[in-house]
């Protein structure tokens, strides 16, 4: 049964030095081989509109499970909204969509799909973590088989020394990193993130995408991460997906053939500038028309 | 941390020094205003009195303002759920606030007899506005992130209360009960004064003011002085345990 996975999985992912990642490499082949039968979102045309005002106008996408897929586009251009609706806190003003196969408001209540959201919204009454807790901590009954302690993912985050401290006492990297194993922890199949690091500085951000990458990486999630941000598009998804203004359509669908694991070396890759000055291209072309 | 303990006491004992030179250089007569010292010597006298009188006061104060404080919870959490509720509920909180309980103490006490229930009943009556007012605000203000994180994993209401608004509401819940303090020590005493059970400081300041007696009198008056005092100690005190998270309590910045 081993040899049957590890002949399935791709070659260059048994490239790998020590045992953990071994484990890590046959994940990342398992879940490749559940993606071959069901995409972990599908929208057919979604359409929400508030009033009169429509945000998100007849929308079909499928997106892999185990892939990371980033919403790029201009500020006010309904992709938070596209968000809160696939998380099941909006509902759809008509089309369809699947998270996994059920509505949104199932996946939901199944707590099937972690958050990340722009301001790290940690509470300054709770510990980092007991923060990092917070959201196995409500709703008890629906906690995914999954679902970890946090403490493991506070070291691997370099929070180890700080599991007692309050937010206060954190810097702004710092809490968002709390953010990302608060949502980790609970062993969702589907992440989503907001802008998560548009209010860090530029040095700060770049730590935070070869985090991001370095954690998601062989754990199998699937992302959907809204951003402004080209670089940050391109280093970290395998799919960019380009929006135009309101209402929120996709112009171009981009794929990074960068290779993983992603160092934050690959921002000096050739590849790299190439696939930012096309998602570039897209993101301005769309704007115009 | 020596300088933070010697400001109070600099600013008590400076006031009383003055109290006591007016009343010495002007030879003031005692039944217009006595001298501090005059009353505290009188209150040393009489100490065991005064101490089981404060005592009885304190625990009306506080019984009373623990049940307002619960009830105003409940009010609070109702309000802050639904605009109708808010808006139903609201005229009668400030019905409550305006009007002079002085006035129907008498009603409360001839409804629910003498001794500890009036009192208790009337502290909570008018802890009750301001504590629902205090957590309606704090509760409004929860941080609209978590909420919709909260949200994002099906969190119950009670949960959301539970785990994000009450503790949202603690800010200002402690600023209102700083407030509210004065108003149940007051409301103590006053029911005190009229609930025939002859028990706390307000039993004394009654009979001493009906008898003429005005060292009793201002000795219970200061007696009420210095149990405020402990109150609002024992307040900050324990908003320093409840709230070390929060931005008013800390001594450096972060």
């Amino acid at each position: 049964m081993d040899w049957a996975i590890l002949a399935a999985a791709p070659a260059d992912r048994l490239h790998t030095r020590g045992t953990l990642q071994h484990l890590t490499a046959l994940h990342w082949s398992l879940t490749s081989l559940h993606s071959a039968q069901m995409s972990r979102i599908e929208l057919r045309d979604l359409t929400k509109s508030f009033g009169a005002l429509a945000v998100v106008d007849a929308l079909s996408l499928d997106v892999a499970s185990g892939s990371f897929v980033s919403v790029i586009g201009p500020s006010g251009c309904g992709k938070t909204t596209l968000l809160r609706v696939i998380a099941g806190l909006e509902p759809a003003t008509s089309g369809s969509i699947t998270v996994d196969g059920d509505s949104p408001r199932v996946a939901r209540s199944h707590k099937r799909v972690a958050m990340v959201p722009q301001q790290p919204a940690l509470l300054p009454w709770r510990t980092v973590y007991e923060n990092a807790r917070l959201l196995l901590d409500v709703n008890r009954g629906a906690n995914p088989p999954e679902a970890t302690e946090p403490t493991p993912l506070l070291h691997e985050v370099g929070l180890g020394d700080f599991l007692d401290a309050y937010p206060h006492e954190l810097s702004g990297g710092m809490q968002q990193r709390v953010a990302l194993v608060r949502a980790l922890t609970l062993g969702a199949p589907l992440l989503v993130m907001d802008e998560p690091f548009a209010a860090l500085d530029e040095i700060t951000r770049s730590e935070m995408r070869t985090l991001l990458n370095r954690l998601v990486e062989g754990r199998g999630v699937t992302v959907l991460f809204v951003t402004h941000s080209i670089a940050e598009a391109v280093a970290l998804s395998d799919r960019v997906l380009v929006s135009s203004p309101r209402p929120s359509a996709i112009v171009a669908d981009i794929d990074i053939d960068l290779s993983r694991p992603r160092s934050t070396d690959v921002e000096d890759d050739l590849r790299f500038v190439e696939l930012c000055a096309s998602v570039r291209h897209r993101l301005h072309g769309g704007m115009r028309s | 941390m020596s300088r933070r303990l010697l400001a109070p006491f600099v600013g008590i004992v400076g006031f009383l020094a003055i109290w006591e030179a007016v009343v010495r250089l002007g030879d003031v007569r005692p039944f217009v205003l006595r001298s501090p010292s005059r009353i505290v010597a009188y209150l040393a006298d009489h100490f065991g009195d005064y101490a089981g009188a404060a005592w009885v006061t304190a625990q009306h104060a506080l019984l009373g303002s623990l049940i307002g404080l619960l009830v105003a919870l409940v009010i609070g959490s109702a309000m802050a759920a639904s605009a109708f509720t808010e808006h139903a509920i609201q005229p009668v909180l400030t019905l409550l606030q305006v009007t002079p309980f002085v006035a129907y103490i008498a009603s409360v006490v001839l409804w629910l007899g003498s001794g500890t229930r009036p009192a208790v009943f009337i502290v909570a009556l008018v802890s009750i506005p301001a504590f629902a007012f205090a957590a309606v605000d704090g509760m409004r203000g929860a941080d609209p992130a978590a909420r919709e994180l909260l949200a994002s994993v099906d969190a119950s209401r009670w949960e959301v209360l539970w785990r994000l608004r009450l503790p949202s509401a603690m800010p200002s819940l402690f600023t209102t009960a700083r407030y509210n303090v004065g108003l149940a020590l007051i409301a103590s005493y006053l029911v005190e004064g009229g609930n025939f059970a002859n028990q706390g400081l307000g039993a004394i300041g009654k009979r001493a003011a009906a008898l003429n007696e005005g060292d009793a009198l201002w000795g219970a008056i200061f007696a009420m002085a210095i149990l405020g005092t402990l109150a609002l100690l024992s307040l900050s005190l324990l908003q320093r345990l409840a709230m070390g998270w929060h931005v008013s309590q800390r001594t450096r910045p972060a």
